[in-house]
């Protein structure tokens, strides 16, 4: 087979959808242009909840330092992920395992550090006082409202930014979905962690991080949906 | 010419399909091993150019772009196929490999082709990519997910188990 010569299938394939397209940006313009949908989804956050009340013993460090770090790791995340989609353009594979297992050691890390610093375990939110007597007495409730709260800001997040950037998933869209969604999370947990009024380990951990493990399923299935969808279309 | 077929132009992609289809194929070829194979996921690597061209940044360049796209495709195949023990045991037929031109002093050309089969396709990916079509070794990682220094070492520790390899074949020659 002369493979220079443009197959007749092939090209009545493309002469059939010869729309014109844009461009895709490139992988870091797709990182910053999640910022402020990430910045805003996480503001609202705190505005709704509002920041814990222990802010002052936990000082600005452990607060907005520490969550403005977390904040730029999940738009790290975004970024690794709009490489790992790029034909040609993918990352040293350990580059994407380091840049997971850091994302864990920092939500381990600052939650131990808030719990030593400040072991806070009584809700205290901007809600009827019987509710918030029913969250003190019942912690599944708040471990429950808290991983559905944050998995459902996670999921608009990276619903909306794998939308918008769905033609950047080229390649690997499992895999770029997954650190889509990673990336949000941990944006949303940025902003959680300083909204929640609880710092027990198995509360942070157990609500908060299942959220981030459940917008960084969400992201892959998306990615793999818009995967499929490439794959198999007409 | 990708900025116009982007644009809508049939021209430009009927350009870059003359362009790089043949090498392209012959990289497939390699990593199929397989001609019969290579030729349907060379239209299928088009194919999915045609899907994915909104991806593509006018700031890449294209040659990489579209075989980073060739390599992917050939992987999605070879997972849901699962033909990966059938594509590496079966060595006596060997693909339509190409040659390299540091090779062809050391041996004929089915010694080397015969060689670079044998090599570990980690080895044999980056040694082809680089001496056989020429791209750069920070090309290359992308193109693989590796470091540019790790390229280099493949391709490397793949010629010197090449030229082994043909120095053995000599010697059973002789």
């Amino acid at each position: 087979m002369d493979s220079a010569k443009l197959p007749e299938a092939l090209m009545r394939v493309v002469a059939a959808d010869l729309k014109p397209v844009r461009p895709s940006p490139q992988p870091l313009h797709v990182a910053l242009r999640m910022v402020p949908f990430a910045l805003l989804a996480s503001s609202a956050i705190l505005l709704a909840i509002g920041p814990r009340h222990d802010s002052a013993i936990l000082g600005p460090l452990l607060t907005w330092g520490a969550s403005s770090a977390q904040f730029v790791l999940a738009i790290a995340l975004v970024w690794i992920g709009a490489h790992e989609s790029t034909p040609g353009g993918r990352l040293p594979r350990q580059m994407v395992y380091l840049a997971a297992i850091a994302a864990s050691l920092v939500v381990v890390c600052l939650t131990l550090l808030t719990f030593a610093t400040s072991p806070l375990n009584e809700p205290l939110l901007r809600v009827p006082p019987r509710i918030n007597e029913l969250l003190r007495v019942s912690p599944w409730i708040m471990g429950f409202a808290c991983g559905i709260g944050s998995t459902l800001a996670g999921g608009i997040l990276v619903l909306f930014f794998s939308w918008t950037f769905r033609s950047s998933l080229a390649t690997r869209p499992t895999v770029g979905g997954s650190l889509y969604g990673a990336g949000a999370g941990l944006a949303i947990n940025a902003a959680w962690r300083i909204a929640c009024p609880v710092s027990t380990p198995w509360h942070a951990l157990g609500a908060h991080g299942a959220a981030i493990i459940a917008t960084v399923i969400l992201g892959a299935l998306i990615g793999r949906y818009f995967g499929k969808r490439r794959l198999h279309r007409p | 010419m990708m900025i116009r077929y982007q644009g809508g132009s049939l021209e430009a992609f009927q350009e870059i399909y003359a362009q790089l289809a043949p090498g392209v194929r012959r990289y497939l070829s390699h990593l199929a091993a397989g001609s019969e194979i290579a030729d349907d996921l060379l239209q299928e690597t088009f194919l999915q150019m045609h899907r994915s061209r909104a991806a593509y940044n006018p700031k890449y360049a294209v040659r990489p772009w579209v075989f980073g796209l060739a390599r992917n495709v050939f992987l999605m195949n070879r997972r849901a196929a699962r033909q990966r023990a059938k594509v590496y045991e079966s060595r006596e037929d060997l693909p339509d490999a190409p040659v390299l031109p540091e090779a062809e002093r050391l041996g004929s050309q089915d010694e080397i082709r015969r060689g670079i089969a044998y090599l570990h396709p980690d080895q044999a990916e980056p040694l082809l990519l680089h001496h056989e079509w020429g791209f750069s070794f920070e090309e290359i990682a992308g193109m693989m997910g590796i470091s540019a220094a790790a390229a280099r070492a493949r391709a490397s520790r793949g010629m010197a188990d090449l030229r082994v390899a043909l120095n053995s074949f000599q010697r059973a020659r002789a």
